[in-house]
């Protein structure tokens, strides 16, 4: 337990410093060619981290058909936080997908499809939803203090208009 | 009306993402299974900037390097992640990724490191992290 709580909280840093670096890939570079590139990378690292700690015995393997199918699902996260954050603006999209993502996530633990253990509904873990949900809403939506960017003051008059 | 349905399923797909890569690591190892979802996503995405005509590439060299290279991170991203979630299911993994990711970008935001506008940060904010850590509090008590 002590080790997955360690390993979600570093996670989540990277996940932060990823998005940070790649926005300032964006700046220059397409969303499509950035996503490519970060994919690119990514293979990169991971097959390298493979290799160094279990050799080629990495490329043994026997994949089920839907395995080779599943980058499709980043390319869906890419296409739809994208739409959103151009539709809502980044802190109105990012809260709903943080809001979206925790209750797929308890609906998943519930259900415990694809061979996940299951972990049983409790009214327990539906207040946590509604705590971590409403956080994440305060934390992007909540107001922020002066001063403020040129580009974070254009969102704020995006939103009154 | 339509960026909410896109930013929902951008959730939905992020959290299928975690999910689905827990099974495949299941089925073949963690390692395996990044390399995979990686390689794979990567094909795809290609494919869609040759599809889309899309030359932006062209301005990569403007990009500094430390940032052209941050996809590597999603090598120790994959693994704490696939980890996580088999040791503590999906929504503990998740609730401290967000913990995290937040936290993280007060303290970039406030310092106004890696190129990001320097911002304060306000209680609103510091409210938004305290519930959603009582959350995971409430969900593991």
């Amino acid at each position: 337990m002590a080790i997955g709580i360690l390993l979600a909280l570093l996670g989540g840093t990277f996940v932060c410093l990823q998005n940070i670096f790649n926005a300032n890939v964006k700046k220059k570079v397409s969303v499509w060619a950035t996503t490519a590139l970060v994919l690119l990378l990514g293979f990169a690292a991971s097959l390298a981290a493979g290799l160094a700690f279990e050799g080629t015995a990495l490329f043994k393997f026997q994949a089920e058909p839907w395995f080779w199918f599943s980058g499709i699902i980043g390319v869906g996260v890419v296409a739809c936080v994208t739409q959103g954050v151009q539709n809502l603006g980044p802190s109105a999209a990012i809260s709903l997908v943080m809001v979206s993502q925790i209750f797929f996530g308890l609906m998943w633990d519930t259900l415990g499809w694809f061979g996940l253990e299951q972990v049983p509904f409790t009214w327990q873990s539906l207040a946590a939803l509604v705590l971590i949900g409403s956080g994440a809403l305060l934390f992007q939506l909540g107001p922020k203090p002066e001063p403020m960017s040129a580009d974070s003051s254009e969102r704020v008059q995006a939103n009154r208009a | 009306m339509k960026g909410i349905l896109f930013a929902l399923a951008g959730g939905f797909f992020l959290t299928f993402q975690s999910v689905a890569n827990a099974a495949i690591s299941n089925g073949i190892g963690t390692w395996q299974a990044a390399t995979m979802t990686q390689f794979t996503g990567f094909v795809l995405a290609l494919a869609i900037v040759l599809a889309l005509k899309d030359r932006s590439y062209r301005n990569l060299p403007q990009v500094p390097p430390l940032y052209a290279s941050g996809g590597m991170l999603a090598a120790i991203v994959l693994f704490s992640n696939m980890t996580a979630v088999h040791r503590m299911g999906v929504t503990l993994t998740i609730g401290l990724f967000l913990i995290a990711q937040l936290i993280t970008a007060v303290v970039i935001d406030t310092k106004g490191w890696l190129d990001m506008p320097k911002k304060n940060i306000g209680r609103s904010q510091i409210l938004g992290v305290a519930l959603m850590i009582a959350g995971v509090i409430v969900l593991k008590w």
